[in-house]
């Protein structure tokens, strides 16, 4: 139950591993709105940069034993995430890390966040060198395209000690004529953009512009809307072209970054030969006892889905995995026992950007370490395991931990399902 | 320092600061406006936007629905634009009173309200999501009128003839030169500046905040300030202004108000040191949604966006400070007279309804002081905009291309002034706030013709940020076009959004419930957890590595 990051890392295991899968999904998952990094631990309680996330969860673990990263373990994390790099990379996506470090990644505001994987476009061992080089850099749009504004992200980079010495300069490039009158070019959202660029026509034509206005810049660093389906080859094709690395930047939603990783694991999924049902949303199941026999769908016209196990990866209040009333926090498909505040004023921070984080951030179904809810009226649903957004006790936001938690847990559960667990 | 001289000082820039000032700059009076944060930042723009025809005060204030209708009756015509002539209803539930229904229809007919009374039927035909329940209906010419636009189109006018404006300037003191007041020592809010305004009067029209402009030139004035909590649901669930028939209480009506409805008020006394820190209680909005679902059952299921607080500026007139003398009309004290003190004038009570009264009054003495004979206009000049009734049709035809929901949201919001704002290039109508259809064109029009500092000023000229998303795509943008339209630095930019999210966050948390969680769950993820804005140091080196 989840398409998102943490259900078809589980459906995928799963799939591989010989057991068979079906995963039911409402519509786009919170990966058309993320980096597009996978992050893993980027931040610690004091808000201060984690440079070496392995090792900093293995002491992590001990002291926050109801953390999701602390059911799986620091090894099942890793294993869960080098198995997600090898996946990915069988749909043509390359994951870049830094070894056992975090690397950088650049926000649309110039700001920096600490993330364990990224796409080549974004991270990759000559990005380090022309980094460590104190390369030039040109920060280059779309003149006209609404979602981007260069000036506002380079003054934020200027100011950054890391990148001090290095020249960064902004630049225009203009969106190639393929005419479609009925549209506004000026209304186009990274998508409209990507979907041009998903064939070859306009490559050279581009190549021509980012040449001119990077000048002697080593990198053209952009906002990511460089093309979905193909970009890999097009990525190499642009970087031959203009002899300079293209340099990607997460954009407002949608994500093309996110995208390509949705796409890359959805096509993984089916290749294994797993289910994938689109548009429909689970609204309830039937309990017998400690096990979940069966799930009900809004499209399924009353008909059962049944499985030996199940697996709840609807996500965050965002998503729709929690629902949130006047005055409490309920699990809206099976009413699963969650962890909140009762006072309401109690779910937020004063600010709207605290240092301490949000509270309600940290909501979720509560579970064992085998990631078993418990019904509200106390029992415990042995097949069903809960994973992803939906869990409480960490706060992606705050840790920069959201991928790293849904791969991981919806690793763990298809371990615990293979394993015979229920 | 530098030294601005002029004749008149205005005082505030909520209505009856700005209508002031365009009434002395149409009886050709030199004025400079002065206002601490942005025009109709504090009570003008924290009301539920009610166009009253009077029929809410009959029974209890005749004066005061008098003065409505009559007031009503101008603005349909001087202010089109800010203005939607939707008419209203007086409902009687069940559990009401249901003598007090034969007494409005008497008391308005006292005070010349048109007031007429409908079938239940024909109540719910106008109004389709009223309670059916009800066991009788009024209709009175009661409609809505936009606060922001209102009070806009009266500064952009003066401005246009001639007058100063410096908003986001605090009144640091009355400069008092013997027994008269000479100027206002002045500080700019943003870069710190100070300077002096030396005027031959000075209008305070600051509402709430005069008393402690009052204190700083030796005059006692009391003000007893009132809070008024309001609630906005995200659908605009009723066409017609819906008023409860009782005694008047918490929650009583339901204003429709552009793309959205709004739910009013409550009344709870406050400390006059608090007033700048008022919050909405979180029994107050349990108590509004509760009165509002009794009206229209619907809003127990609409999605509330947000709640936002007024303090009414009730003064005590005389020097009696008891609080018996408290008055909710219009006040006018000429300080000459009752402190002597010469060259102040305070303009203080009356309502958003009679904004443009108390601006003639104010005027009026000015003018007498300053021994200028013009007349006033204002009850028969068009403020800019509403020059011409705004004719969709026409507008449509004429901005053939763009699309029409574009042409219709610029022509809802600027009236006439449609012409200068849209024009046939793909940029200038590209939409920026898709919630509110808010285009570039708009947004530029707005940074170099209305007074806009930042984004939330933008706000208030445009709508931008105000509909379901609150500003999730449209305030990063916004952002990007201050430096694109060189009205603010990168840095500048940033920061004003922090300070826009923040603000937009103060009226969304007390019902961060449902899908406003939802929403701001994806804002907080986008502009923290993609962005990382709420890390952005605004000075050197921040970043330790």
């Amino acid at each position: 139950m989840g398409g998102g990051l943490s259900g078809l890392t589980c459906g995928i295991r799963l799939q591989e591993k010989g057991a068979r899968c079906a995963v039911i999904s409402t519509g786009m998952s919170a990966l058309h709105f993320s980096s597009g990094s996978i992050d893993l631990f980027g931040y610690n309680g004091h808000g201060r940069t984690v440079y070496r996330p392995f090792e900093y969860l293995d002491e992590f673990a001990g002291s926050n034993p109801r953390h999701p990263y602390a059911f799986c373990g620091a090894r099942q994390v890793r294993e869960a995430l080098f198995y997600f790099r090898d996946q990915l990379e069988m749909e043509d996506i390359e994951l870049y890390n830094n070894e056992e470090s975090n690397h950088f990644h650049v926000t649309t505001l110039g700001t920096l966040k600490p993330t364990f994987f990224s796409q080549r476009s974004v991270f990759n061992e000559k990005v380090r060198l022309a980094f460590e080089k104190r390369s030039k850099i040109a920060a280059l749009n779309f003149e006209g395209y609404r979602d981007f504004y260069p000036e506002l992200a380079v003054i934020n980079l200027r100011r950054n000690v890391l990148f001090r010495n290095i020249e960064i300069i902004s630049g225009k490039i203009v969106y190639p004529d393929y005419g479609d009158p009925q549209r506004n070019p000026f209304e186009y959202r990274s998508v409209d953009i990507a979907r041009i660029f998903d064939t070859e026509r306009y490559l050279e034509d581009l190549a021509g512009q980012i040449r001119n206005a990077a000048g002697d810049a080593a990198f053209a660093a952009m906002p990511a809307f460089l093309g979905i389906t193909n970009f890999k080859r097009h990525h190499q094709l642009l970087q031959q072209l203009t002899g300079l690395l293209i340099y990607e930047i997460p954009t407002l939603p949608p994500s093309i970054l996110g995208m390509r990783i949705d796409n890359a694991l959805k096509s993984r999924f089916a290749a294994l030969g797993g289910v994938y049902i689109a548009g429909d949303t689970v609204t309830g199941g039937n309990l017998a006892g400690d096990m979940l026999e069966s799930i009900v769908t809004e499209n399924g016209g009353g008909s059962a889905l049944e499985a030996g196990s199940f697996v709840l990866a609807t996500g965050s209040f965002f998503s729709g995995g929690l629902v949130s009333e006047f005055s409490r926090v309920r699990e809206p498909v099976f009413g699963l026992m969650v962890h909140s505040h009762a006072e309401r004023s109690k779910w937020h921070a004063p600010e709207f950007f605290p240092r301490q984080g949000h509270p309600f951030l940290e909501y979720g179904v509560e579970t064992d370490e085998n990631l078993n809810p418990l019904t509200d009226d106390g029992r415990r649903i042995k097949n069903l395991y809960c994973t992803g957004a939906l869990l409480p006790h960490y706060n992606p936001i705050k840790e920069g931990s959201g991928g790293g938690v849904a791969v991981s847990t919806g690793y763990r559960a298809a371990e615990l399902i293979l394993s015979g667990n229920s | 320092m530098k030294r601005i001289e002029t004749e008149a000082i205005v005082i505030g820039g909520g209505a009856t600061g700005s209508g002031t000032l365009r009434d002395l700059t149409l009886r050709g009076v030199r004025a400079v406006l002065v206002e601490k944060s942005d025009i109709a930042s504090g009570t003008t723009g924290r009301n539920h936007g009610l166009l009253h025809s009077g029929a809410r005060y009959a029974v209890n204030d005749l004066e005061s629905a008098r003065e409505c209708i009559r007031e009503n009756k101008i603005l349909k015509k001087i202010a089109r634009h800010c203005i939607e002539d939707t008419g209203g209803l007086f409902v009687t539930l069940p559990e009401d009173d249901p003598s007090y229904h034969g007494k409005l229809i008497e008391h308005c007919k006292y005070a010349g309200i048109r007031c007429e009374e409908i079938s239940v039927q024909e109540a719910l035909r106008v109004e389709p999501n009223l309670n059916p329940e009800i066991l009788a209906a009024l209709r009175v010419p009661d409609g809505t009128i936009d606060p922001f636009r209102l009070t806009s189109a009266n500064v952009l006018d003066a401005q246009e003839r001639g007058a100063s404006v410096f908003t986001h300037t605090e009144v640091e003191g009355v400069l008092r030169e013997g027994d008269r007041a000479a100027g206002v020592r002045c500080r700019d809010r943003r870069t710190g500046e100070e300077f002096e305004i030396y005027g031959e009067i000075i209008v305070n029209a600051s509402g709430v905040w005069g008393q402690h402009l009052c204190a700083s030139a030796g005059i006692e004035l009391r003000m007893f300030p009132s809070k008024g909590s309001m609630v906005i649901i995200d659908y605009r669930i009723n066409n017609v202004v819906v008023n409860r028939c009782r005694v008047p209480s918490d929650g009583d009506i339901i204003v429709p108000s552009d793309t959205v409805s709004l739910i009013g008020t409550t009344s709870k006394k406050v400390d006059y040191d608090r007033i700048d820190e008022t919050t909405v209680d979180e029994d107050e909005i349990a108590t509004l949604l509760e009165s509002a679902e009794k009206l229209i059952p619907n809003v127990s299921r609409t999605r509330v966006l947000r709640a936002y607080c007024g303090v009414r500026p009730l003064i005590a007139v005389s020097g009696e400070m008891d609080g018996r003398e408290i008055s909710r009309g219009i006040v006018l004290i000429d300080h000459e007279k009752r402190d002597a003190v010469g060259g102040l004038i305070t303009i203080a009570g009356g309502k958003l309804m009679t904004y443009r009264l108390m601006a003639e009054m104010a005027t009026d003495l000015a003018c007498a002081k300053l021994k200028v004979g013009k007349k006033c206009r204002t009850h028969r000049t068009a403020l800019p905009g509403s020059e011409r009734r705004a004719d969709q049709a026409r507008s449509v035809k004429f901005f053939t291309g763009i699309p029409n929901s574009v042409v219709g949201s610029t022509l809802y919001r600027h009236g006439h002034r449609i012409r200068n704002i849209l024009h046939r290039e793909k940029r200038n109508y590209g939409l920026i706030c898709e919630c509110e259809m808010v285009t570039e064109g708009e947004i530029e029009y707005a940074l170099k013709k209305l007074n806009v500092k930042d984004i939330v000023d933008l706000r208030r000229r445009t709508r931008i940020g105000m509909g379901p998303c609150q500003g999730q795509l449209c305030a990063y943008r916004a952002a990007g076009l201050f430096v694109k339209y060189d009205s603010a630095t990168s840095d500048e930019s940033n920061k004003m959004l922090v300070d826009f999210l923040e603000e937009r966050w103060k009226g969304i948390k007390p019902v961060l419930w449902g899908d406003a969680l939802r929403e701001i769950e994806f804002c907080y993820w986008i502009y923290q957890g993609l962005f990382g804005l709420g890390d952005v140091r605004f000075t050197e080196e921040g970043e330790e590595r």
